[in-house]
């Protein structure tokens, strides 16, 4: 492992997220909140520290395997740390777990809070808030592969690490112009939405937020009741298409712009993930009107749409509290949890494709005891699964459930009750953001104990970055390749000597 | 530039790896799955699984945006129908591997108009040109030309009694204004170094050094105190195309050859095509037979059958028993570094031999800054040839005065047809083809050097 490669690279994230720290300085001198001065400070902490690591270390001359993920942990904490001080040192969140739960919470466009009142944030701190989502959707690692000079050769390593599914989509031969490809249609469906929102009379700054935290299935909004704010069957209907979007594999959109008009029915998981959607949408429209929650149909439908979407695409808005719905509606959105949209998108969890890859498994077991001779294959979209793939998804969803059987066990011990404590896991390894009961839309993750609130910030990057990005780092095998750092050597001379 | 490379074997993997390592979109074809997917990790590329003679598969790879296809599969047939299917797109250059004598044994150039193929490589002829370069050109045991083969950079192994040996650089340096050279990179044990005026030759250093083709003979007297020469007496081990080919090649040059090869059918047929060529029916590692062909008096041993071992073995042994000098056929890349500390002097690789020479045909006409990469240095150095922008801040600025990253040096600068050896004073001129030689730990300060 090369350990001063690794730091190099953080120090140029670092350096890009100060730059990014400097964006809510307008918001801020807008709104007078006198925030200005903070995220100076930040910036300047972030800077500072990015362009020491890159002083002291040198540029990794390659990087394996085991180097993507040692990039994509550390810098993804490095990232937490940086993007928790403005809540921190503002005094706006007094507890520093807090503030990284709060920032973690938003790089990893899981959604959770842990602030009671979100209305009295000032209003640059809640731009900052949304930007962290809006940087996370995408990824910030493949924001840096897309426009700084990060590597020679390779690029897989760290591209793979934060791209979402089991299987990543190469759209080009160099890997920089597939990052900047992702990044340019995840910019234009975000300055459409912000269009869209703007016309339906939000102001620039809900726009912007709500935009930022939607196209990246995120779900942080700026205001207590979320969505439900606004009141707006439009709003509400931009943003269920959005989020439907968010959880949608950004090639294929690039496909779909290149003018491949039948890109998205071609793909089966799109196909079950449309239909997941949809038919959650009618059953709990129909469970809401029979447990008379709703007086009509329309009103019934209209919540039951945004909630199975908002919560299908890990994002966590919401337009109602749907912890007073029937256990069946709210079981119905705990299993889509668990789903999550597809590989490839914005959105968190499970991911459909491994569901759909999961099933296909089931399927060839049957046949085989059905046929005990037969020859099958696993196939996708006409083309075969090679075993690597299929293993890689089956042992994904063991270390999920151990994973998730472990966080939870360690919450409850904490005294959390069952549901709570459950649902907070799965809230947050999913990326969601609410769960049910105590962490549930109208409520906050403030009153869990500080170590689950650790617990849970671990969660949201494991969740993030796939399980085994985050985990493979736990193991001691894993740290016995590791080297001293590579120090800078002296760079430049001041005149050249070869006559 | 969009490249397609057809077949992900020796040659292949090498290609990607430099192609893709200058920023060009590299699209690997191969039907191995496994090793593709390997080396997308390591290289930036996109691999495609399937066969290059396929039209289906290459139009997945995206052959209609490719300006450059290069086949180098194994299979002749495969890269030749490959470029053949390629013809109806729109690919400027197509260039295909072919190790099958009959298909171009006729004149290479006929094949290459009627298939429309650019460029036809054959791996083991290109070894026997590099091999006769090597013998005809120089004491050097290692050549690569450029600057229109005006200039040539040599590599050198020092030994003790060399001229040069123990001198700093800037004592050489004095010489240069008699004779055009430059010592551009030294390669001591297994790292280069790009030296600077208080740096020392020491005993067996490789030494590496641009020179104008003229004044080589006399550089290496000066350097060296041999004179360039051919050699009298040469053995060959292994009689495959490789062997025949530079055994032909040499016997019109009056040279003495012995050709050893273990097999007896094969020496009648060589037999018969060879005049005056010595042809013994041994597999070069008996000790006795060498002597007993004066393996002692041998100014040069070429060891090319197809094993790594056997050409390594016979030519350590014919060393020890008093031959001056060997080039040795090595395949497997990974014995490469260690061989200098075993005593073989020239190692090459075919495969290695074949894409390099790919390589400079590419670049000879290829678009961007970097224009032509002689990779000679091992992967510690590299070469590229930078042109000069045209700003005003660098006409006529001495190269003193340019800021050069740590372990870069310019080793010569091509002005329209002529080509120069550098000094510090040397005043720099727009469209200045500057070529630099630099470790690649001075690769960006290099890549950036006019980005000001």
């Amino acid at each position: 492992m090369h350990t001063g490669g690794v730091l190099n690279i953080l120090g140029k994230l670092l350096l890009l997220i100060a730059l990014f720290l400097l964006t809510p300085i307008p918001v801020s001198v807008y709104y007078d909140d006198g925030m200005v001065d903070i995220f100076l400070r930040c910036a300047a902490i972030g800077a500072g520290a990015g362009a020491l690591l890159i002083l002291i270390f040198a540029p990794a001359r390659e990087l394996n395997l085991r180097d993507g993920f040692t990039v994509a942990v550390i810098c993804w904490l490095g990232l937490a740390l940086l993007g928790a001080l403005p809540y921190w040192l503002s005094g706006q969140v007094p507890s520093f777990i807090d503030s990284l739960f709060e920032a973690m919470s938003g790089f990893t466009t899981t959604g959770s809070t842990i602030l009671t009142d979100i209305e009295a944030l000032a209003p640059s701190l809640l731009f900052w808030r949304a930007t962290t989502q809006w940087l996370g959707g995408m990824g910030i690692i493949i924001l840096s592969l897309a426009i700084l000079p990060l590597l020679g050769v390779g690029g897989m390593q760290l591209f793979q690490t934060e791209m979402t599914g089991p299987t990543k989509d190469r759209l080009t031969p160099r890997i920089q112009d597939t990052a900047r490809i992702l990044w340019s249609v995840y910019l234009l469906l975000t300055g459409v939405l912000i269009a869209l929102l703007m016309a339906g009379g939000l102001n620039p700054f809900d726009a912007v937020t709500h935009a930022f935290c939607t196209i990246s299935t995120a779900g942080f909004s700026p205001y207590n009741d979320s969505v439900a704010h606004f009141n707006s069957l439009y709003v509400e209907v931009v943003i269920i298409i959005f989020m439907f979007i968010g959880g949608i594999n950004f090639a294929m959109h690039h496909h779909f712009m290149r003018g491949k008009l039948a890109t998205y029915w071609q793909s089966e998981e799109f196909r079950l993930y449309l239909g997941l959607a949809l038919g959650a949408t009618l059953l709990i429209t129909a469970f809401n009107l029979h447990g008379t929650f709703y007086e009509t149909v329309g009103d019934s439908l209209r919540h039951a749409a945004f909630q199975v979407v908002s919560v299908f695409t890990t994002s966590g808005f919401c337009t109602d509290d749907f912890t007073l719905w029937p256990s069946a509606s709210q079981l119905i959105l705990v299993g889509l949890m668990l789903v999550g949209g597809m590989a490839g998108s914005t959105s968190g969890s499970i991911k459909t494709v491994r569901f759909l890859l999961f099933f296909k498994y089931v399927r060839l077991q049957f046949r085989s005891l059905i046929h005990p001779q037969t020859v099958s294959v696993i196939k996708l979209g006409g083309n075969r699964v090679p075993q690597e793939i299929m293993t890689a998804v089956l042992g994904f969803f063991a270390l999920y459930f151990m994973i998730f059987i472990t966080a939870a066990l360690a919450v409850t011990a904490m005294g959390v009750d069952l549901l709570t404590g459950t649902t907070a896991v799965i809230a947050t390894l999913n990326n969601i953001g609410p769960g049910l009961h105590l962490v549930g839309p109208t409520h906050s993750f403030a009153q869990l104990p500080d170590a689950a609130k650790v617990i849970l910030t671990f969660c949201m990057l494991a969740g993030r970055l796939e399980l085994y990005t985050v985990i493979v780092l736990l193991t001691p095998a894993f740290w016995r390749t590791a080297r001293w750092p590579e120090l800078r050597r002296p760079k430049t001379r001041p005149t050249v000597d070869h006559k | 530039m969009r490249i397609m490379i057809v077949g992900a074997g020796m040659i292949g993997q090498h290609l990607s790896e430099k192609l893709s390592g200058e920023g060009q979109e590299v699209v690997l074809v191969d039907s191995d799955e496994k090793k593709l997917r390997r080396l997308e990790r390591e290289l930036n590329v996109m691999p495609v699984v399937g066969s290059g003679a396929s039209p289906r598969v290459l139009e997945k790879a995206g052959i209609e945006q490719t300006d450059l296809f290069i086949a180098v599969t194994d299979s002749d047939e495969i890269n030749l129908i490959a470029c053949i299917i390629s013809r109806q797109y729109k690919v400027k250059t197509r260039i295909a591997r072919v190790r099958n004598e009959d298909f171009y044994a006729q004149g290479t150039s006929r094949v290459e108009k009627t298939l429309g193929i650019d460029l036809v490589i054959s791996p083991d002829l290109a070894m026997t040109e590099e091999i006769l370069r090597l013998i005809t050109l120089s004491q050097a045991v290692e050549v690569a030309e450029f600057g229109h083969g005006q200039v040539d950079l040599l590599g050198y192994q020092a030994k003790a009694g060399h001229p040069c040996v123990g001198s700093t650089l800037a004592e050489l340096r004095d010489l240069q204004r008699t004779y055009h050279f430059l010592v551009v990179a030294i390669t001591r044990g297994e790292t280069t170094i790009i030296p600077r005026g208080d740096d020392k030759v020491e005993v067996d250093d490789k030494l590496y050094l641009v020179a104008r083709r003229p004044d080589v003979p006399l550089v290496e007297k000066l350097l060296f105190a041999t004179t360039s020469r051919l050699p009298r007496r040469v053995f060959i081990i292994g009689g495959g195309s490789i062997g025949a080919q530079v055994a032909s090649q040499l016997e019109q040059l009056r040279i003495e050859v012995r050709l050893l090869e273990q097999d007896a059918k094969v020496c009648e047929r060589l037999a018969e095509q060879l005049e005056n060529t010595v042809v013994l029916n041994s597999d070069g590692l008996e000790a006795h037979d060498l002597l007993e062909e004066d393996i002692d008096q041998a100014d040069l041993v070429i060891a090319v059958t197809s094993s790594d071992t056997t050409n390594i073995l016979s030519s350590l042994l014919a060393k020890h028993h008093g031959a001056k000098k060997c080039i040795t056929l090595i395949s497997n890349p990974g014995f490469v570094p260690m061989l200098g500390k075993l005593g073989i002097d020239v190692p090459l690789s075919p495969r290695q031999v074949a894409a390099n020479m790919i390589l400079r045909y590419v670049r000879r006409d290829g678009g961007g800054r970097v224009v032509s990469v002689a990779s000679l240095l091992g992967n510690d150095a590299e070469v590229v040839e930078m042109k000069v922008p045209d700003h005003d801040q660098f006409v006529d600025l001495p190269l003193k005065h340019l800021t050069f990253p740590y372990g870069s040096i310019v080793g010569a600068i091509m002005r329209g047809h002529q080509t120069i050896i550098p000094t510090g004073d040397t005043r720099l001129a727009p469209d200045d083809n500057l070529i630099i030689f630099f470790t690649s730990d001075a690769e960006q300060g290099v890549a950036s050097l006019f980005d000001k």
